[in-house]
């Protein structure tokens, strides 16, 4: 398409582009080159170096790691808060509604004491489990805990609206066709679910990778162990080694527009999937050439 | 809810259901958000208004509400322009510009905090020069509010760019025939249209420019009674175990996190009584 | 005022909207821009009201280079397709916008905006709604509306995309009737959109027929009916049957161009098509010259017509009867038949594209 912009009779095209690109390129754009550029000046096989020192793989490995397991819980437990929110009537139900979105709102630094607290041996949760002789606080079980916490919204809210939009009909069919309702949930529901749910667990991962302030409370932070990468970069800047900062950053840069393009790519496949009749046959519906 | 028979899982599935939902929730989200206030006010009322009263605490506050004005009008006049452009033109390349937009979000916090270092540091691009001139950005409240702005710097474009997208440009149009000027038109026609999104936005924004702690953390230096906002003052509390005085500070960020979600709520059943009044009785598709 | 186009062309990327369209549309008609979807019908509209701007040509009004004039410069009042109303605004409001932007030694008087607004919407007999919100209105009172809100800063010229296109049926017609009225008491040239032939026909002085970004005729409703200039517009105004040449034996084709004298470029009988209405075709029992054979295949009874579906040789051939002609002619399945029409017209087949056999008929 070309820019029938020019033509339009509507004003504050060039300007409101033009503040956008600026703005954009001096607040976004050029840090971001600039982080790249001077990673740029160490050669991939000083990043692979670095990245690859025993500190970093480690940290990569829990950080990757705990995401990854946070993630999954999000996405089992989201889809069952998803479905009960959407599909079922209860006491308060507005009301926990609105609570999910609690981990967007609260201040991470606030989380991450108050998780701390309650998962501690002494805290309230934590003393149920410390029976059991599982420590949870101040261990990777601590980490995967609070990064739960923040991606618990991104599964749920992605999950809501597309259980809202699946048409009763559709079940109602495979109920007269004779499917149980594990049958329709598992061959009708969860195919139609299962995109949203998969951008959701993406979300909540890439949340999850560059979290910090809800994790540092309640990680321990124990080198090798329980230390994750964003940490890793803030006690290299805090000794000064700026290239070190800057090589572990430039990686999960990277990864961060990885994950940005698979979640677009989600998202675009979501709601292409199932494009209805092709153009050519919807005109031809419409009785018009 | 309509009850639907054939839909509907058998009692005892639903009832399982519902407790595992509940219970997952009340795990991750009640409990905290209990023990917020249990622990602030664990040894009474006396003990945690003097942590309120803290003169650290109160400069800690000030600092976090300044930022979080300084932050939202940019995010504003962003987020207007943003969607003005994107929603009401066609241009090539917008998909990437939308792309773009969102990359705040995924970017870690801390590694926001340090793309200003590196710019603005005393090692940064532009360190030398910033002290030769006795300007001081990082550690000091310029390079907290450019953090807080990457941090935010999606919310308000967001929202309003698949709002104004959906409205279209008719009535922008219909009032440029009727005469009006281009201020005539943004004010009377654009600006009470996307209100509602405009507010949800800043909502969100305000909520992370007063809750940020990462990028922050980084730029900040925590200087007490200085560069220490609110998230940051918790931090030092809690690692000098003043349990009560941080919880406190916290028991604000939670309180306006329990605001926000109000709020975030009450936008939300406003916006959505106007799309239903809205589509109520709309036209069908465009045939042309 | 009168509205001139000239040579207007306008593209979007590889997609050609509009091809060197002329037209002229002289004061106080009311005309009727009719095409299928995507044939340029409402860009050219667009084009007139300044919303668009044409890759090419000019735009005239009242004989005045206008091309270039800002859209709200151009004293036109356009009607959106979906009412475009000011959704936060009130009816009283969403009328009076058009006044209270004017500049300020423009603007009339509060009580005079109060007044101007108060009339029009007398006018479009909907006063008693001045304080309900667009989003209490059903479509046919908003469409009055946004027509009302159009008028109020007295344009030269009335512009309307589809303006009936999103009601039903019944309020469509009585709204035409209405737009019929207003435009004859108003005094201005009005220019609408549709795509539907009926609703073209009933309403304007003269329609525009369009295609693929090109006019293919213009006239009075009798005139693009009657006498379609194209097989487009034989096609899309009305249901035709259409007899290939090419087929052996197409009788019908050869006598309307001995008779005409026409057609002759398209070369042999080959390459000739001869398109016929389905009511100018009369159904003899007995054979007379020039009739063709035919096979009643089903025989409907609709309304006040009755539909026969006839085979000729392998074509489908449809032909309208009154009621009256099937009580004396009696037809039933399977009996034979002679077709014999009133009225033919030939094309040259290259003229046709091939799969233009659609019927465009609503």
């Amino acid at each position: 398409m070309s820019r029938s912009s020019s033509h339009s009779v509507l004003p504050g095209f060039g300007l409101s582009l033009g503040y956008t690109l600026v703005y954009l390129s001096l607040l976004v754009l050029i840090p971001l080159a600039g982080l790249l550029a001077k990673s740029a000046s160490l050669t991939l096989a000083d990043i692979w170096a670095i990245a690859t020192g025993p500190r970093a793989l480690a940290s990569f490995r829990v950080t990757f790691g705990a995401s990854f397991i946070a993630a999954c819980l999000n996405g089992f437990f989201g889809l069952i808060v998803a479905w009960v929110l959407v599909r079922y009537d209860f006491w308060g139900k507005r009301f926990i509604d609105a609570l999910v979105d609690l981990p967007f709102a609260l201040p991470t630094a606030v989380a991450g004491i108050t998780l701390a607290t309650l998962y501690a041996e002494t805290g309230v949760i934590g003393e149920w489990f410390a029976k059991a002789g599982i420590k949870i606080a101040y261990t990777p079980l601590g980490i995967v805990v609070a990064l739960t916490f923040i991606g618990l919204p991104f599964v749920v809210r992605t999950l809501q609206p597309v259980l809202e939009d699946i048409e009763p009909e559709v079940e109602e069919a495979a109920a007269t066709l004779g499917a149980s309702r594990w049958q329709t949930f598992r061959r009708v529901l969860f195919p139609a679910v299962f995109p949203a749910l998969l951008t959701g667990f993406t979300l909540a991962f890439s949340r999850a990778i560059g979290e910090y302030g809800s994790v540092i409370f309640i990680a321990g932070n124990m080198p090798l162990i329980s230390e994750i990468t964003p940490l890793l970069i803030i006690s290299k800047l805090e000794q000064y080694d700026f290239v070190g900062a800057t090589a572990l950053a430039s990686v999960m840069l990277v990864i961060s527009f990885v994950m940005l393009l698979a979640i677009n790519l989600l998202q675009w496949w979501a709601s292409n999937r199932h494009r209805s009749v092709p153009v050519k046959d919807a005109a031809a519906l419409g009785g018009a050439q | 809810m309509t009850v639907r028979r054939a839909n509907n899982e058998p009692r005892w599935m639903r009832v399982l259901l519902l407790v595992v939902a509940l219970g997952f929730l009340a795990l991750f989200l009640g409990f905290p958000l209990v023990t917020v206030f249990y622990e602030a006010l664990k040894k009474g009322v006396d003990a945690y208004l003097a942590g309120l009263a803290d003169p650290e605490a109160r400069s800690a506050i000030l600092l976090t509400l300044g930022v979080a004005a300084a932050a939202i009008p940019f995010n504003i006049a962003f987020g207007v322009a943003a969607a003005w452009a994107i929603a009401k033109f066609d241009f090539r390349g917008k998909s990437l510009l939308i792309t773009l937009i969102d990359l705040p979000f995924a970017v870690s916090p801390v590694v926001a905090g340090l793309l200003f270092v590196l710019i603005f540091g005393s090692q940064g691009w532009l360190g030398p020069w910033l002290a030769e001139h006795d300007i001081k950005i990082i550690f000091a409240i310029p390079g907290i509010v450019l953090a807080t702005l990457f941090v935010t710097f999606p919310f308000v474009a967001r929202e309003l760019i698949p709002l104004m997208q959906a409205q279209g440009k008719d009535e922008e149009e219909a009032a440029v025939s009727l005469g009006a000027s281009g201020w005539q038109m943004f004010w009377r026609v654009t600006v009470p249209n996307i209100k509602w999104g405009l507010l949800y936005g800043v909502i969100l924004a305000n909520a992370r420019a007063m809750g940020e702690f990462g990028a922050v953390s980084v730029v900040s230096g925590h200087i007490r009674g200085e560069t220490n906002t609110l998230p940051l003052h918790v931090e030092i509390l809690y690692n000098e175990y003043q349990s009560v005085a941080a919880f406190a500070s916290a028991s604000i960020l939670a309180l306006l996190a329990l605001v926000t979600l109000v709020a975030k709520t009450v936008v939300e059943w406003r916006m959505r009584k106007e799309t239903e009044m809205l589509t109520a009785d709309l036209p069908p598709e465009k045939t042309e | 005022m009168s509205i001139d186009i000239r040579n207007i062309s306008k593209r979007f990327g590889n997609f050609v909207a509009l091809d060197n369209i002329n037209l002229d549309i002289p004061t106080g008609e009311l005309v009727a821009l009719l095409g299928p979807s995507g044939c340029g019908k409402t860009t050219l509209l667009r084009i007139i009201a300044g919303m668009e701007s044409a890759d090419e040509g000019q735009v005239l009004f009242g004989g005045a280079e206008a091309t270039h004039l800002h859209a709200r410069e151009r004293q036109v009042g356009f009607v959106f397709q979906h009412y475009a109303l000011f959704r936060h605004m009130s009816v009283f409001e969403n009328v009076a916008f058009g006044l209270r932007v004017k500049p300020r030694k423009e603007r009339p008087s509060e009580s005079e905006i109060r007044k101007r607004v108060m009339e029009l919407l007398s006018l479009v007999q909907l006063d008693w709604l001045a304080d309900r919100y667009p989003s209490q209105l059903s479509g046919g009172q908003r469409q009055r509306i946004a027509l009302a809100r159009a008028l109020a800063v007295e344009p030269k010229v009335l512009l309307l995309d589809e303006p009936f296109g999103a009601l039903d049926t019944k309020v469509r017609k009585e709204l035409r009737r209405w737009l019929r009225r207003l435009h004859d008491e108003m005094h201005i040239s009005s220019v609408f959109v549709t795509h539907d032939q009926e609703e073209a026909l009933e309403v304007a002085d003269r329609v525009v027929v369009m295609n693929k970004g090109r006019i293919e005729q213009v006239g009075s409703p009798d005139q693009v009916y009657s006498n379609p200039a194209t097989p487009f517009v034989y096609q899309f105004l009305g249901n035709v049957n259409v007899f290939h040449s090419r087929l052996q034996g197409n009788l019908w084709a050869e006598v309307a161009r001995r008779e005409d004298g026409a057609g002759g470029e398209g070369g042999g009988a080959g390459d000739s098509l001869a398109f016929v209405r389905p009511h100018d075709i009369d159904i003899l029992r007995e054979p007379v010259p020039d009739a063709l054979g035919a096979e009643v295949r089903y025989v409907h009874p609709i309304g006040p017509v009755v539909r026969v579906e006839l085979a000729h040789q392998s074509e489908l051939v449809e032909v309208e009867l009154t009621r009256e002609r099937q009580e004396e002619l009696q037809l039933a399945q399977g009996q034979s038949v002679w077709l014999k029409p009133r009225q033919v017209r030939v094309f040259p087949a290259g003229t046709v594209a091939g799969e233009a056999l659609q019927d465009f008929s609503i």
